[in-house]
């Protein structure tokens, strides 16, 4: 692990295919030890981005940097990749299987026997071990490639759409598993659709649109940082202050709340004074943060 | 290094454990064995005991030497060509040879039973009647007519209820036209003995002159090139088919993606080609053991038995060019099936893809024949050391008039670069194929993938 902590960093990477440009000038730094959400719709880049970052493609043009040095053979080892369209081979057994794929990544025989034992007892697949893969369910198979992922204790790990074909008891324990991933200090690049997911897990978060980044930042900041501040209210009385164009742009109905949205510039304290002030009886007042959701769909939204 | 070290042994003990594996290996020998054996034994064998042949003699003078002949007869002149046609065979060949010829008949059980026709003062119809009857009744199986005239004019006839059996009519007309051939020698006053004399035929004996002074060369040796080509044709169409799959089930079930995380195409393609190629060596060299051992076992019953047959001589040093060159030139072969599955995504696509092969070996066994008239043209030279012919052509020229040492190293050096090439081509193409979802390349396309990196 490199001395500032950066565990992959791209520079004004590029690449295209024929005239189609699937990733343009982009630049993201993934800091060691976080969850990195990379998040954008379909289309957008995120396994080409993927593909370069483990040298599958070579970027037309920019650097890719992981562990402090240039992207190499060597280095492949070092990273965990589970690809968005998972494979396995059907008619080999689990445990010849894991071996298999932990001894390309550089494990001797036993250190990958003793490494698949442990996690298939981890992931609750012991007795699996010597079926043949088309003998599995989908979430098991999921599962395995999971541990083909891990096994060999990479320092990164790609893992593209990871929950996807789980059954939410299993979500669970994956999520579990690469909370513990992440104590162990190892770096987890997450790439998903499901926003409620990236905004559960991830500390980081990168959102690609059209080859290009839109959004970059911790999770925080990027909420914070975003323009659009909402109240969530339920009151009685008090409808003046709501139309006041100066304090709200605009309001919804959620259920038993209102969803105040502020007007620019406007202070959510002087929106609460002006509604006890007007004899409203509030019931709830909650100063609340856009979801990733609705950060992805405005920003999504607009470039369309 | 070690990675390709892990991606062959997959490839190759992951498919020697399998059933279909452990089967065709057994079976193979035995369906070879097969193949060698019961067809000769099935024509030559006579079922439902001797062949009844009656003659009708109307020379009255002819039947006794008929007879004898036709008691004489071989089983396997059936089967052999010349020999038996020439008037040189007056009586049996004397020596050695009639000796094998007899046990072999001997073996393969063909017989006759004999006997003259009364003709008791009846006209040739009545007697034709009558025998007609036996046939019918299955009492004959055949019976002959002899006219008077057969010494000067050549001709008898022949009835019998089956006339496609080959065997049976052949061997009837050879002992005939023998027995015929030893009346005329005897009316005209000719020694028989003094006739094989001189219709003895000359034999070539064929020495071969090379720079380790003089050998004798049985000849055979021309017949074991292309036998190698042949085992080099077959091995691709049993294992062509595997190289092909093996490739195209990574892209079908998208293990490629997680694989070329991990190692280069080149090192993915290059241990799919030999794991596969040293299970099928695997499988050749089961066959070979089981061939040999059934060989020996068969010249040693037969050794024991009284007959001597002689074993091909080669040296040794051409088994063991044959054996690089077969591997060389297997996987040749094989790379041209990676580089059709590095473009297509199914193996239906793959279809046609025994063309190609088909197409250069028979080329490469065409061009043997010019080279082996004159094995040390310029154009012989260029053909053993082009790549796909050069198995075939380099074994060829060894054979006939050995080249120096640097040709035939150029010649392997060559194909083995050829391989390396081919594999890298294809594991460009399978790169940039597989991120292509869903769809086969066409040419132009594989050109253009084969540009970007």
């Amino acid at each position: 692990m490199s001395e500032n902590g950066v565990t992959l960093a791209l520079t004004r990477v590029s690449k295209k295919f024929g005239e189609f440009v699937a990733v343009d000038e982009l630049s993201l730094e993934v800091r060691a030890g976080r969850i990195f959400g990379l998040i954008g719709p379909n289309g957008a880049g995120k396994t080409t981005t993927i593909r370069m970052i483990v040298n599958i493609l070579a970027p037309d043009s920019g650097r890719i940097e992981l562990f402090g040095q240039q992207m190499s053979e060597r280095l492949q080892d070092r990273i965990g990749y589970l690809p968005e369209e998972r494979g396995l081979y059907k008619k080999m057994r689990v445990g010849d299987q894991l071996r298999y794929f932990g001894e390309l990544k550089g494990l001797t025989r036993r250190e990958a026997e003793t490494r698949l034992d442990r996690w298939l007892e981890r992931l609750k697949l012991s007795e699996w071990k010597t079926h043949k893969t088309d003998e599995l369910s989908k979430g098991m198979q999921q599962k395995i490639q999971f541990i083909a992922t891990v096994m060999h204790e990479p320092d990164l790990l790609i893992l593209d759409e990871v929950f996807s074909g789980l059954d939410p008891v299993n979500a669970e324990l994956m999520k579990d598993v690469l909370l513990e991933l992440k104590a162990e200090r190892r770096t987890i690049i997450f790439s998903t659709h499901m926003m409620s997911q990236a905004e559960q897990l991830c500390d980081d978060i990168c959102l690609i649109n059209r080859s290009r980044k839109v959004l970059e930042g911790s999770l925080r900041e990027v909420k914070s940082g975003f323009g659009r501040r909402a109240v969530a209210l339920r009151a009685e009385g008090g409808d003046g202050a709501l139309r006041d164009a100066r304090l709200v742009a605009g309001v919804k109905p959620y259920g038993d709340y209102l969803e105040v949205v502020l007007a620019e510039g406007a202070d959510a304290q002087e929106l609460l004074r002006r509604l006890v002030e007007g004899g409203a009886r509030v019931t709830r007042f909650e100063q609340v943060e856009p979801s990733l959701h609705d950060i992805f769909l405005q920003q999504v939204g607009e470039g369309a | 290094m070690k990675k390709l070290l892990v991606i062959i042994r997959r490839e190759y003990l992951g498919r020697l454990r399998t059933k279909g594996f452990v089967i065709s290996s057994l079976l193979g020998p035995i369906i070879m064995i097969g193949f060698a054996v019961v067809p000769g034994l099935l024509i030559s064998m006579k079922t439902g005991g001797a062949t009844k042949v009656a003659i009708v003699d109307l020379t009255g003078k002819m039947y006794e030497g008929v007879r004898e002949s036709i008691l004489r007869s071989r089983a396997d002149e059936g089967l052999d060509g010349e020999r038996g046609e020439q008037p040189s065979s007056v009586a049996a060949t004397p020596g050695r040879e009639a000796q094998l010829r007899r046990q072999a008949s001997a073996l393969l059980g063909s017989h006759y039973e004999v006997e003259q026709a009364a003709t008791g003062g009846r006209s040739l119809e009545e007697i034709k009647s009558e025998l007609n009857a036996r046939v019918r009744k299955g009492e004959l199986s055949v019976y002959l007519v002899l006219p008077e005239k057969i010494l000067a004019e050549g001709r008898a006839e022949y009835y019998g209820r089956n006339l496609s059996d080959p065997v049976t009519t052949l061997q009837l007309r050879r002992s005939l036209n023998r027995a015929v051939f030893e009346q005329r020698l005897r009316e005209a006053n000719i020694d028989q003995v003094r006739v094989r004399e001189l219709s003895k035929e000359i034999e070539l004996e064929t020495t071969k002159v090379s720079e380790g002074g003089l050998e004798r060369d049985s000849g055979g040796g021309f017949g074991l090139a292309m036998f190698v080509g042949l085992f080099i044709y077959m091995a691709i169409l049993m294992y062509g088919q595997v190289i092909l799959s093996s490739v195209v089930e990574e892209k079908t079930t998208r293990v490629s993606e997680v694989l070329f995380s991990s190692v280069k195409p080149f090192h993915l393609m290059l241990g799919k080609l030999l794991g596969v190629s040293l299970v099928a060596i695997t499988q050749y060299l089961i066959w070979a053991v089981a061939f040999a051992a059934f060989t020996l076992y068969g010249v040693g019953m037969l050794a024991a038995s009284g007959m001597n047959v002689p074993l091909p001589r080669l040296p040794l040093s051409f088994a063991v060019y044959a054996l690089v060159f077969f591997v060389v030139g297997f996987l040749m072969y094989a790379t041209i099936y990676m580089l059709v599955a590095a473009m297509v995504t199914t193996e239906k696509e793959a279809g046609q893809m025994a063309m190609p092969v088909i197409f250069l070996s028979v080329i490469s066994i065409y061009l043997a024949f010019p080279v082996i008239r004159s094995p040390n043209s310029s154009f012989a030279f260029w053909v053993s050391i082009a790549p796909f012919f050069s198995p075939i052509t380099m074994l060829v020229r060894i054979l006939t008039e050995t080249p120096p040492f640097w040709q035939i190293a150029l010649s392997l050096g060559v194909g083995l670069a050829s391989i390396v090439f081919f594999v890298w081509v294809a594991a460009r193409i399978y790169r940039v194929g597989m991120l292509m979802y869903g769809k086969s390349a066409s040419l132009p396309e594989v050109v253009r993938w084969f540009r970007q990196t």
